[in-house]
């Protein structure tokens, strides 16, 4: 009876013991206080091999993840130091994560993170250390980058991340189409109403001139209409109302989109179809333009029948913008977490990862077409197909970059916002109504 | 027989203590913590609560002005109801059909039980591609069949049909194969009774299987309605951020959309609590509707 007895309680404290361990990977991390308490007199020996922990967004079924994985490679063989990846794919759900990582002190030493509104809370919090700070100590830290372009912080305008590339967004064209329909594929003089003049034609031999989501992705759209009707320095600004004047441009944006779909040059299913469902009519030589962004690229060489029946060029232009002013910039970057620089154990391992996965080569390989801080820029890849060499062209040919108005746009009001094009497009509300109405949301 | 496991109940207690501590640590601490958010102002998933609410009921206020709840309820009961009348009553036509034919029973009940075992998931996205309008297999034969152009099943006078219909017929298998069980437990000799009494085959239905069946069916009934409140993943893939125009949302979806999408953390533990209060007032309900007889 006794050993059943014992039995049964070894039994309920494995089943306890089992529960209890549960924990995730980031929670077995060395806790800050007692990595604190490494053995300082190391510094003056040469630095003994660390382990750090790099947390980013080239994870999953990133286009990137092969890259990133052979610099992650190149930087341990090169340091004898070890890297814990935590990464994953960049969502809501991967920004809350990161946000609740440093939330409970389970932060890692090297973020790759968005260097927008999203990172406002961890640099007010002094969670990262400023670009500064590093090269006070190592003035050679990302001396390779343009300082002005790194993506200073919004919230006190200093630098923080180290960016890897950045990104634009253009019109993508279907030139089988085009040449069907009898029209020239747009260069840098386009205009908006050359643009409704094609889009006419196009849809007159039985097209759809544009292929976009208006129920997903109405986002670039968006950013070009609203573009339109403001200057490069306005766009960045958040409209205080929808009667201001950054307000009234995107009161005027949103009804040229509802012009468009008045005018029936999106999809029939614009409203239900889903983005990958309108692009697929991009490679099925079904629809003209689209507007997407850099990473776009790799999805038309990946889909297109014949890669040679694509291009990309600048958005039509209306108002005092140019065609060849275009959206874009660095929104992502490398952080050193202030954890990890108050750790001399790890503080130069850090710098050295970042410094490592920021090289001119190694920026080169992850996107070649996309805008970047490099100061010597980026080299192309050798045998670029012409999709790949019509994006480097573009983006050379750029006069002007503004960021994307939405970065500055918290979660809530950015989905409240693209959430309601629908219900402009279709008259169930105005856009002034939907203006106010997101900006009038919490966060 | 003298046995000393009925009288000393440590060890039993012993047993119980990690499910308890498990479904402690799981379940009721976050349910309580999701009635305490509800009250609070939560900016993002994983950020901490920056206090509670001015007023504190500003949620519960919003449940009340907000139209997309009110479709979310709407349609949430109206699938409930779809449920009753197409689940269970589709499982019962088919059970008692092959309850009549006698030989091939278990090769039926294989055949509607299977949609069962496929993930909600892969099911939304076999459907996507049924009902897709660029291509979709109903679409092909409507335009084989003369149709002038496709038919948008997801729009505002389809898609409540693309919704319901792959969730109807994810889950009769589930409800037959319970009401077929009840069936083979119907002795054969009331039925040969009856057929010697003169009993034509839908009077033995009427008056011998429909009232012999009252509690299986009873227990159907109560399942497809509790079930239904829960419905999420085959409506969440095949029409995400409730298209159309904010038509199709259930108090799942509106719950997951608030929590994870728009990131009001807050307001989302309030429609979930909503979602427990109507879950556990329409069963009860439904338990007292639906009583169970002692034979």
């Amino acid at each position: 009876m006794k050993i059943r007895k014992a039995a049964a309680f070894a039994l309920a404290l494995a089943l306890c013991g089992a529960m209890l361990g549960c924990k995730g990977p980031q929670q077995t991390q060395t806790p800050a206080s007692s990595a604190a308490e490494a053995p300082s007199a190391a510094s003056s020996e040469a630095p003994k091999p660390a382990e750090i922990t790099v947390v980013t967004s080239y994870g999953g079924d990133d286009g990137n993840r092969a890259n990133y994985e052979a610099a992650v490679k190149d930087y341990e063989a090169a340091t004898g130091n070890t890297v814990k990846d935590a990464s994953s794919t960049s969502d809501e759900e991967w920004k809350a994560k990161v946000m609740a990582d440093f939330e409970t002190g389970a932060e890692p030493d090297v973020l790759f993170y968005f260097n927008g509104v999203d990172s406002n809370k961890i640099v007010q919090a002094g969670k990262v250390v400023s670009v500064d700070e590093i090269r006070a100590k190592y003035p050679d830290y990302a001396s390779n980058m343009k300082d002005e372009l790194l993506g200073a912080s919004p919230v006190d305008g200093k630098n923080y991340s180290i960016p890897v590339n950045g990104y634009w967004e253009g019109l993508f064209v279907n030139k089988k189409v085009l040449s069907d329909s009898g029209v020239q594929v747009p260069g840098k003089d386009y205009t908006w109403d050359q643009f409704l003049q094609d889009c006419e034609k196009i849809k007159g031999k039985g097209y759809t001139p544009i292929a976009c989501s208006l129920q997903q992705i109405p986002h670039y759209w968006f950013e070009f209409t609203i573009f339109n009707h403001d200057t490069i320095e306005a766009h960045a600004k958040l409209p205080a109302s929808s009667s201001d004047e950054e307000g009234k441009a995107w009161v005027a944006g949103l009804n040229d989109i509802k012009t468009l779909y008045g005018k029936g040059y999106f999809p029939k299913n614009t409203l239900t179809a889903t983005d990958a469902e309108t692009f697929q009519m991009m490679a099925d030589n079904k629809a003209a333009f689209a507007i997407d962004g850099s990473w776009k690229v790799g999805w038309f060489q990946e889909n297109a029948k014949s890669i040679d029946d694509f291009t990309v060029t600048y958005v039509p232009a209306a108002g005092q913008r140019k065609a060849t002013d275009i959206i874009g910039g660095i929104s992502m970057g490398y952080y050193i977490t202030k954890k990890a620089w108050d750790d001399p154990a790890k503080q130069e391992a850090c710098v050295k990862f970042v410094e490592a996965m920021t090289t001119d080569e190694v920026v080169s390989k992850f996107g070649a077409v996309s805008v970047t801080a490099l100061k010597n820029g980026a080299t192309p890849p050798s045998g670029a197909d012409s999709l790949t060499l019509a994006a480097i062209e573009m983006a050379k040919g750029q006069t002007g970059i503004a960021p994307a108005a939405q970065d500055n746009l918290g979660q809530q009001a950015r989905t409240a916002l693209f959430a309601d094009i629908k219900n402009i497009v279709t008259g169930k509300k105005t856009a002034a109504q939907v203006v106010d109405a997101c900006l009038a949301v919490k966060g | 027989m003298d046995s000393t496991i009925y009288q000393k109940k440590t060890p039993l207690f012993a047993f119980l203590t990690p499910a308890f501590l498990f479904m402690g640590v799981f379940l009721y601490y976050p349910f309580f913590m999701n009635i305490y958010n509800s009250f609070c102002n939560i900016e993002g998933l994983g950020t901490a609560a920056s206090g509670m609410n001015a007023p504190w009921y500003l949620n519960y206020a919003k449940l009340f002005q907000d139209p997309l709840m009110a479709t979310a309820v709407k349609n949430t009961l109206l699938l409930m109801l779809l449920t009753i009348v197409f689940q269970v009553g589709i499982a019962l036509a088919l059970a008692l059909l092959v309850d009549s034919i006698g030989a091939g029973t278990q090769f039926f009940r294989t055949v509607y039980f299977f949609p069962i075992v496929i993930s909600a998931t892969a099911l939304g996205l076999l459907f996507n591609l049924i009902f897709l309008y660029d291509g979709g297999m109903v679409n092909q034969l409507l335009l084989k069949f003369g149709a002038a152009e496709p038919v948008d099943w997801k729009d505002e006078a389809h898609f409540f049909f693309t919704m319901s219909a792959p969730v109807m017929w994810q889950y009769v298998g589930f409800y037959f194969v319970i009401i077929a069980t009840g069936l083979n437990n119907i002795s054969p000799e009331l039925y040969e009774a009856a057929e010697i009494d003169g009993a034509g085959r839908w009077q033995r239905v009427r008056y011998l299987s429909l009232p012999l069946l009252h509690n299986v069916l009873c227990t159907c009934l109560i399942l497809a309605i509790t079930g239904a409140l829960k419905i999420f993943d085959l409506p969440w893939v095949m029409m995400g951020d409730g298209m159309p125009l904010n038509q199709s949302w259930l108090t799942g979806t509106y719950m997951y959309n608030q929590t994870f999408t728009s990131g009001d953390v807050d307001y989302g533990s309030t429609v979930a609590i909503v979602i427990v209060v109507l879950g556990v007032v329409i069963s009860q309900a439904a338990n007292a509707v639906f009583k169970e007889k002692d034979y």
